[in-house]
């Protein structure tokens, strides 16, 4: 073991800087409210990075695929369980991510002789008005950001992770100027798109002008959408039966992303 | 803390909830049941027949509301036809302590799957799962305290799309059915009146329309509820109606007690 202190927290910082580095080239993801739901946004090139993980809750995930794979299989196992034993309205994404992830985050972040997860994670959790919406963002040592009711007595209804800490403050700035938790699917599709845009930026432009023109973002995603494609999901906020999740796919998808 | 779900079997609900003690563990065939001796002296709750068939609709799925313990009717409001998922439904005669708690893991098994395999479970998989779980509670039937024996009907999209239909004996064997099953106390008797209806009626129960489909299955339950004490039929008294769900493409509908309720008085009354 490391005896002396000043040791361990180097060794911890190390840690982080490490991790940080394999995160940054992440895909910003971006969840927001809209009137029906939640919509959970990103662009990806190979894999999913959205997924359902019980009714109400869904996770976005960017880091390496192992980790964010036992991550959300650990989530869903602690959902299910709860859901089986008690009932769906009884599974609280405040409780899953404060009481079960976050622990377990942060002992593999600090054992320094372990490896650490490889992942930042979005969540969000549909109530029955926004209102009543959660985010949650959990960061690999266990750290957790609230965005939702008992946070803020107003709190933003919308959350946004990306490989690189300026880049997230970015997304948030530019959803802070234009979100309306009211919106349509519609328009909440552009706006998340938009700040996709944002947020994945390369680094260099970062600071310089803050958030570029709703012009120069559309020209960017063109680009960028030329060898990559659009991952979206809903968690809607009525329907019928207790599942709540839906990947928006095909034409439903191809329409909504192309305004 | 490390998540059960990357040991073995990691798409494996039931065993998942076994190794936390959420359920029972799989009961040993034969020997001194759970509750000892108290066991030849207990009667449970059963909860008796229902009835599918299919139609040009897809497959109605029926069933009375009468729970029974012996000769003791437990309750007039029992819902035995239970929805799995978006396109399944399991209905059940039996011990309704068992079979609304398998009903619970069946449901949850498919959904965990789905959520953690991202995608859903094929149609023998739900059919093999449902097999499985009887299997791990025959202990208790040879103990005489848990005996199950349900139908599971579910819309299969593979191919050009077709409704199923199957029936289970108490064991786990399941025999899938290319017109009709009924299984509990009254399924004698419906089964009589869907074999007479589907060779000799109008027209065989795969041609029937929706309010011809709803008639028969109010007909053969009542013609059970004649002899056998057990089954409920309709209380014309306290206007309780069988419960009717009917599966296709589109999913699962709940038909309105009213429009049972109306049909009733115009064809079976």
């Amino acid at each position: 073991m490391i005896e002396e202190p000043y040791r361990w927290v180097e060794a911890i910082a190390n840690r982080r800087e490490y991790i940080e580095t394999q995160l940054a080239p992440g895909s910003p993801i971006a969840a927001l409210s809209y009137r029906d739901g939640i919509l959970f946004v990103t662009v990806g090139r190979a894999r999913q990075k959205l997924f359902e993980i019980y009714d109400r809750i869904a996770l976005g995930a960017i880091g390496h695929p192992g980790d964010i794979e036992r991550l959300r299989m650990a989530a869903i196992e602690l959902a299910s369980t709860e859901g089986f034993t008690r009932s769906a309205a009884d599974v609280s994404l405040r409780r899953l991510a404060f009481y079960s992830l976050s622990p377990l985050l942060k002992t593999a972040f600090e054992q320094v002789y372990g490896a650490p997860y490889l992942a930042r994670m979005i969540f969000a959790e549909v109530g029955a008005t926004p209102e009543d919406d959660l985010f949650l963002r959990v960061e690999y040592d266990g750290a957790i950001v609230a965005n939702g009711p008992a946070a803020d007595s107003n709190p933003p209804r919308f959350s946004a992770i990306a490989g690189t800490p300026g880049a997230a403050a970015l997304m948030e700035d530019l959803l802070r100027r234009d979100h309306d938790p009211a919106c349509t699917l519609n328009r909440a599709m552009k706006l998340a798109l938009d700040a996709w845009s944002v947020g994945s930026m390369p680094a260099t432009e970062e600071g310089e002008s803050g958030i570029p023109s709703a012009e120069t973002l559309r020209q960017r995603r063109v680009e960028e959408l030329k060898s990559a494609t659009v991952e979206a999901g809903v968690l809607e906020r009525s329907g019928p039966g207790g599942i709540r999740y839906r990947a928006l796919t095909g034409d439903e998808l191809k329409e909504l992303a192309a305004a | 803390m490390t998540p059960d779900s990357l040991g073995d079997g990691a798409s494996d609900f039931p065993a998942l909830l076994r190794r936390q003690g959420l359920i029972a563990p799989i009961s040993s065939i034969g020997g001194m049941g759970p509750m000892g001796d108290l066991a030849s002296s207990f009667t449970p709750a059963q909860a008796t027949t229902i009835l599918a068939f299919k139609f040009t609709g897809g497959v109605l799925v029926a069933g009375d509301r009468r729970a029974t313990a012996g000769n003791t009717v437990v309750y007039d409001r029992a819902d035995k036809v239970l929805e799995i998922d978006r396109h399944s439904i399991m209905a059940i005669a039996g011990v309704p302590a068992t079979a609304w708690e398998m009903a619970r893991v069946l449901e949850h098994s498919l959904q965990y799957f789905r959520r953690t395999q991202l995608q859903e479970m094929s149609v023998d998989g739900k059919v093999r799962a449902l097999s499985k779980l009887l299997r791990d509670n025959f202990g208790f039937v040879m103990q005489g305290v848990g005996v199950v024996v349900p139908i599971f009907a579910t819309y299969d999209f593979a191919g050009k799309g077709q409704a199923r239909l199957y029936f289970y004996d108490a064991m786990g064997a399941q025999f899938e059915v290319t017109e009709y099953a009924a299984t509990g106390s009254g399924s004698p008797a419906v089964r009589g009146v869907l074999f007479y209806e589907n060779r000799w009626g109008k027209k065989p129960l795969h041609k029937l329309r929706e309010e011809d489909a709803i008639t028969v299955a109010l007909r053969a339950l009542d013609t059970a509820a004649e002899a056998d004490t057990a089954t409920g039929g309709v209380d014309r008294n306290a206007k309780i109606f069988p419960l009717i769900k009917i599966i296709s493409r589109e999913g699962i509908k709940t038909l309105p007690e009213k429009q049972i309720a109306t049909r009733f008085k115009n064809t079976v009354a």
